[in-house]
């Protein structure tokens, strides 16, 4: 910082003025972010535990005792809802444990091996972002049809790995650049083979990469929507979103308190996830550039 | 074991037994390693567009399997119809507009959870909730509280603010809908950016700040000499994936209101998916696709030739 500057902060304030000012602005932001972030997320929670005759016709803020049920939430265990939520975590676990594996491996490669046109690889990766899931699911609806995936869990699962598969591949390659090879040298000294290396030295510190691109895919696949869509046509294969929709497009009554119901149950596992997992998140996605 | 006659393949560094082996296995584990990417990448990308291309040169119902060969006329079509122009124009204005909101509010959200003392961990939880939930539960609480029947955003905008009817759906007026998409959008994908860039502050160390501090530097002087720096590489990266990803948007604006009313958020990829499952052109369609795609991609091209976010990718390979 250059001498020449006068001291004294912006507006003449002084820096405890500063502070001040800038604690001010951060109380009111925190309420601003509490009141914008937790109140979608409150408002859900209240609607599904009132009963939906009241939702259906007043506003409720809170559910009060005559109000107040647990009924939405036998909503669950509904065939279908089941079917659909059942098929969302499947297809959620399948996504995340390709992604992992896949990226952790060709991660490793990219990092520590040297072998030819890797550079031009890496660059090609980066065009994956560009691929979106509508121009892609068009033309994977008639080749999945044709070689049969069209329909099943397995082929979304393939789809959306390959969608999170850049950023993944990404994220971990530049991690295993900041672990020092000279651990790895260290067992390979007392004998360890690569495999080893990568197995017992690697892994192990390449922990909070793996939760955030575990997370990433796991954001993905629980979010996914317009892949399910295309690629899953019947109903009993098919994931929470499109199945959600469709069943609301064909009853004629599917209660609101049913569908925040079911909202909350699909909401839980990512705040929970978001609570206990957010600082190898933040330590994971430490990345200063493409 | 090793000894010191083994000649390393890379000089200066330890011995290793590892090296005696002829340098072809590195290339091959190496090639190895990556094989799986290049195999679902090949599948999941590039037969589909190549797939895409091919199919666009033909007149194709959706529902039957009987292609007819039309050459370059999808092209001619996709390219004069209006609601093609039409759709590229709301794109363009979903996707700057939702990308330049979605940044200052992710900025800001990353600022002050780096700030806040109490409750950080809780209130980081609920608001990367936001980018974890599907994106169908934000839809359905949205046409919740925009719903004229009970929905308390509608009655506020309607009896506090005046902005529309009482009676009126606010996600169904020309008016409203593409404003309300595009907030809707940055409640949910803001916490992208906050991620990034929280990921950035957290690791500032403190000792510059005190340094900073101890010079005589104000809070203003900090942010632009301390903070700013090392969040513009991640801002330059965040930018180019937000837009890339909004304008590829389809699921909340089909989620929301099925791209209308009319044809007010009809935007190319929802153009693209009524293509081929209303109108049952799918080669039609396919032409869409590719054009998108080639749009993206010069647009990539342009944004990586004025920027270079890939910069480090470069230096340390």
């Amino acid at each position: 910082m250059s001498q020449s500057e006068p001291p004294g902060g912006v507006f003449g304030l002084s820096y405890d003025g500063e502070t001040r000012v800038s604690e001010a602005l951060k109380l009111v932001s925190t309420a601003i972010i509490v009141l914008v972030g937790a109140w979608p997320i409150y408002w859900m929670t209240q609607l599904a535990f009132t009963q939906y005759e009241t939702v259906e016709d007043s506003v409720t803020v809170f559910p009060t005792p005559d109000i107040f049920t647990f009924d939405n939430f036998n909503v669950l265990t509904d065939p279908e809802m089941y079917t659909y939520m059942f098929n969302t975590v499947v297809v959620a676990i399948g996504t995340i444990v390709t992604v992992v594996l896949v990226s952790l491996i060709a991660g490793y490669g990219l990092a520590r091996l040297e072998f030819p046109q890797k550079e031009n690889f890496a660059r090609i990766l980066l065009i994956g972002y560009l691929f979106s899931p509508i121009v892609i699911g068009i033309p994977l609806y008639q080749i999945w049809q044709s070689i049969g995936l069209l329909g099943t869990r397995f082929g979304l699962i393939i789809a959306l790995s390959a969608i999170s598969m850049p950023f993944a591949v990404w994220l971990m390659w530049k991690y295993i650049m900041t672990i020092p090879e000279a651990h790895e040298e260290a067992a390979w000294v007392d004998g360890a083979s690569r495999w080893r290396g990568f197995r017992d030295v690697v892994v192990p510190q390449c922990r909070p990469a793996i939760i955030a691109a575990a997370l990433f895919a796991f954001a993905l696949a629980w979010n996914d929507f317009t892949f399910a869509q295309i690629l899953l046509p019947q109903t009993d294969t098919t994931t929470f979103a499109p199945g959600i929709l469709r069943a609301m497009g064909q009853a004629q009554f599917l209660p609101e308190g049913y569908l925040m119901a079911i909202s909350l149950a699909m909401t839980l596992p990512p705040l929970l996830f978001a609570y206990f997992m957010q600082s190898y998140l933040l330590k994971g996605f430490q990345v200063r550039a493409l | 074991m090793a000894s010191e006659t083994g000649e390393s393949i890379r000089p200066g560094r330890t011995y290793i037994p590892w090296d005696d082996l002829p340098v072809q296995r590195e290339t091959i584990a190496g090639i190895g390693t990556v094989l799986p990417v290049v195999v679902l990448y090949l599948l999941i990308a590039v037969l589909p567009i190549v797939f895409a291309f091919w199919a666009s040169l033909h007149e194709i119902h959706t529902l039957n399997p009987e292609w007819q060969w039309a050459g370059l006329s999808n092209y001619r079509e996709v390219l004069n119809i209006s609601t093609f122009w039409d759709s590229l124009w709301r794109g363009i204005v979903y996707m700057v507009g939702s990308t330049l909101l979605q940044l200052a509010v992710g900025l800001w959200m990353a600022l002050v959870l780096n700030r806040i003392t109490r409750g950080q961990k809780l209130l980081t939880a609920v608001v990367f909730t936001a980018y974890l939930i599907p994106t169908i539960i934000v839809s359905l609480v949205a046409m919740r509280v925009f719903d004229p029947a009970g929905g308390v955003f509608q009655m506020i905008g309607a009896e506090w603010l005046g902005l529309w009817g009482g009676q009126e759906a606010p996600l169904g007026s020309r008016e409203w809908a593409m404003q309300l998409l595009i907030l809707i959008g940055t409640w949910k994908f803001a916490v992208f950016v906050t991620i990034f860039t929280l990921a950035q502050l957290r690791a500032i160390p403190d000792r510059f700040y005190e340094a900073a501090k101890i010079c005589g530097a104000n809070r203003w002087q900090m942010f632009r000499d301390i903070t700013l720096p090392r969040l513009m590489g991640i801002v330059l990266v965040v930018v180019l994936l937000r837009s890339v990803f909004m304008f590829n948007k389809f699921d909340i604006i089909w989620q929301l209101t099925e791209g209308g009313p009319g044809d007010a958020t009809t935007t190319l990829p929802v153009l693209a998916y009524k293509t081929v499952y209303t109108d049952q052109a799918y080669g039609l369609a396919n032409a869409i696709s590719v054009v998108m795609f080639l749009f993206l991609l010069a647009s990539a091209i342009i944004y990586f030739k004025l920027f270079n976010p890939s910069e480090e990718v470069e230096t340390t390979t």
